[in-house]
């Protein structure tokens, strides 16, 4: 009985492999457990789990679908998946940059409003040719997002404030704010959102023609992924993510090395808070053509999801926010194709969170039980010279 | 002057209780930005039981109301076992698990009630109608002038909010568990060295916060909505946690920042009705409590001593 749950557990600590590839195994076991729940819930609701799984796919433009309406194809399908996963992916690694210096950047939604509010009546109202508008979207958002971000983090040092706190404030002060002005001065009557940016100033192409398909092309997909290298670059070998890293492991230690940890800590917030004003513009101005007043877009909260599950790494946030996306993105054409609500996706994006939070804990657990595996390998070993003397 | 107090105290006392949630959990040591999350969820099992009896009940009987409290104070209590759990048995970063937390309930909520009115009522809709309340108003009381608004149509919550409040003062206050559980915020060890279990005094504190949003939630729901849909989520929870950082984890001066909270959003509410502005301008409002929020805790956090290990995984190996 006894070798019979050691085998056991030599399987489980088998699974996940040394701690090298822990932080792959680890996340991956949580995204196994939060599918089998999702399904487990689908399938309660008498659907079939596995179809709707696959219509997250289809509607990602992974997998085709059974049929197409004219100009789309598999490949609009993924080139509007990739439209929505730039803001994500921006998104995430601003939440990531703040967490590995052991800041939690709840604020991110935000920053994106604030960056898409100044960028859209700055820039996106304006009759500038595109060749200079895009990139002043880009630079406008950056510097709203930036600003809110170092805010955040100023108040923290000099105010001792909890950043998690003063970020919800803001969150809802810039929700109610631009609202405001919003529904005073650029309403659209009509649809009750602002009125929509020049094509000019877009980032994404929208409906362009390509041979016999109308696709949208986001140009800041590019540009995501490039700041995911760079972001990768940033923290792993230069000083500043030296600084960074050390004061997110413990700041007391980070001080007497010397580090100025308060100075990092709002440097920090710049970088992290100028991500989202990346992820703002690429969804406002991207991915939308406009704001919705009064609502705070929920890619903020989710980045944290993403961020969790990518172990704050910038590569891994790549796949992460790749997986999130197909979630989130697939579920409108899941809930049209298998009559399940689509909020079924932020569920499962839930249940993800909760078990990437327990992430430390399961590798705690690993460490125990290989410590028992060993252990009871040597009593046996004892056992048996015991018996052979 | 009038609607300013009776508006206004009916969305202090619930903050106010949420409030004291959290103090029952922050000073055991355990950070609880869960609260946003747990008066949803408390407040969405309330409701539900609310509406699956009010079919059972005469239009005018208040015995569904009653039980949505009970049940959302249940419902509170179960979903907060999720964050102690979280925070006590898997050791994981509390701020995350609250924050995590949050967005479970938000993701959970929608989507049942969503589910829940088209499989059991057969309708399209996110949101649980309740019925209304009724208000009492305190006969003689009441004619006092000014203060007499305070027994003005009162909902039942608020006199219920009142007595959970003075017997949560009590029991953190003046009995033994209160002491061991404020111990726990200071000083974990010491309490285990005494032989008292610091994972259970903890669990307790944090399913006792539970209970107490979940009252806090369904009030809200009832008295500013009258129904339950994803709008009961605008950050009520994290305005008590401001109150309660900015009260310095004690109950009475909380009590005094949740006054202010609630005094300044239905005198801000006030001004817009009399001065007769757009309706838009009720959003420029609505950022009163939280910008309020922002500015008092710039002046007064420098100052606020925090429960020494709050936010701290107990570890006894470690001295």
């Amino acid at each position: 009985m006894k070798t019979k749950s050691n085998g056991l557990k030599r399987f489980f600590v088998n699974c996940f492999g040394n701690e090298k590839y822990q932080s792959i195994t680890i996340p991956l076991f949580a995204i196994l457990i939060s599918l089998i729940v999702g399904a487990v819930i689908i399938t309660l609701l008498g659907k079939n789990a596995l179809s709707a799984y696959q219509n997250l796919l289809q509607g990602s433009g992974l997998l085709p679908k059974p049929s197409y309406a004219g100009y789309k194809s598999m490949l609009t399908d993924f080139t509007s998946f990739l439209n929505a996963w730039t803001p994500m992916l921006f998104a995430s690694l601003a939440v990531a940059v703040a967490l590995r210096a052991g800041l939690f950047n709840i604020g991110v939604s935000g920053q994106m409003l604030t960056a898409g509010f100044f960028a859209n009546v700055l820039v996106g109202y304006s009759e500038m040719p595109s060749v200079i508008a895009k990139p002043l979207v880009l630079i406008v958002g950056i510097i709203a997002g930036a600003c809110v971000g170092g805010l955040i983090g100023y108040l923290k040092y000099r105010f001792n404030i909890n950043e998690v706190v003063s970020s919800i404030m803001i969150n809802y002060i810039a929700q109610y704010v631009f609202s405001f002005f919003i529904n005073t001065y650029f309403v659209d009557p009509v649809s009750r959102q602002s009125v929509s940016v020049s094509t000019g100033s877009r980032l994404t192409l929208m409906d362009t023609l390509v041979g016999d398909l109308k696709m949208d092309i986001p140009l800041a997909v590019v540009l995501a992924i490039i700041t995911a290298f760079f972001i990768k670059f940033l923290i792993d070998k230069t000083t500043l993510g030296y600084e960074l890293k050390a004061a997110g492991a413990s700041p007391t230690a980070a001080e007497y090395a010397g580090i100025h940890v308060g100075k990092n800590m709002v440097l920090t917030m710049v970088i992290s808070g100028g991500l989202a004003g990346l992820a703002g513009v690429t969804y406002y101005l991207g991915y939308f053509g406009s704001i919705q007043p009064k609502v705070l877009v929920s890619t903020g909260f989710d980045a944290i999801a993403v961020s969790l599950l990518g172990n704050s790494n910038p590569i891994g946030i790549l796949f992460s926010s790749f997986l999130i996306t197909i979630i989130s993105k697939g579920s409108t054409y899941m809930s049209s194709a298998a009559g399940i609500q689509a909020e079924i996706a932020s569920v499962i994006t839930g249940i993800l969170l909760l078990f990437s939070a327990c992430g430390a804990y399961m590798k705690q657990k690993i460490k125990l039980l290989e410590y028992d595996i060993t252990a009871e390998k040597s009593v046996l070993q004892k056992q048996e010279k015991g018996e052979e003397q | 002057m009038n609607t300013v107090i009776i508006d206004g105290l009916s969305f202090t006392l619930p903050l106010f209780i949420m409030a004291i949630g959290g103090i029952y959990s922050e000073r055991s040591g355990i950070t609880n930005l869960a609260l946003e999350g747990l008066q949803g969820f408390g407040a969405f099992v309330g409701a539900l039981v609310a509406v699956v009896l009010a079919g059972h009940f005469s239009t005018n009987s208040q015995i569904p109301y009653y039980m949505a409290m009970l049940f959302a104070v249940l419902g509170g209590m179960a979903y907060a076992s999720i964050h102690a759990l979280l925070c006590i048995k898997f050791k994981a970063n509390q701020v995350i698990s609250g924050v995590v937390i949050n967005i479970l309930a938000m993701a959970l909520t929608s989507f049942l009630t969503k589910q829940v009115n088209k499989t059991v009522f057969g309708a399209a809709s996110d949101k649980f109608v309740l019925g209304v309340s009724v208000r009492w108003t305190i006969p003689i009381l009441s004619d006092i002038p000014v203060l007499g608004a305070v027994f003005t149509n009162i909902y039942p919550f608020e006199i219920m909010i009142v007595v959970i409040a003075i017997v949560a003062w009590y029991l953190l206050y003046q009995t033994k568990y209160g002491l061991y559980l404020r111990a726990c915020g200071d000083n974990p060890h010491a309490v285990d060295a005494a032989g008292i279990d610091v994972a259970k005094i903890r669990f307790i504190a944090v399913l006792m916060s539970g209970a107490l949003s979940g009252i806090a939630g369904i009030s809200f729901a009832y008295s500013i909505s009258a129904n339950f849909s994803s709008s009961i989520y605008v950050g009520y929870g994290y305005l008590a946690i401001a109150a309660l950082i900015f009260g310095n984890w004690k109950i009475f001066p909380t009590l005094g920042a949740c006054l202010l909270f609630g005094f300044a959003r239905s005198g801000g509410y006030r001004i817009v009705q009399i001065l007769q502005m757009p309706s838009s301008y009720s959003d420029l409002v609505m950022i009163l409590p939280y910008a309020l929020t922002l500015l008092l805790l710039i002046f007064f956090s420098k100052h606020n001593q925090a429960p020494r290990a709050l936010g701290e995984i107990y570890d006894k190996g470690k001295r």
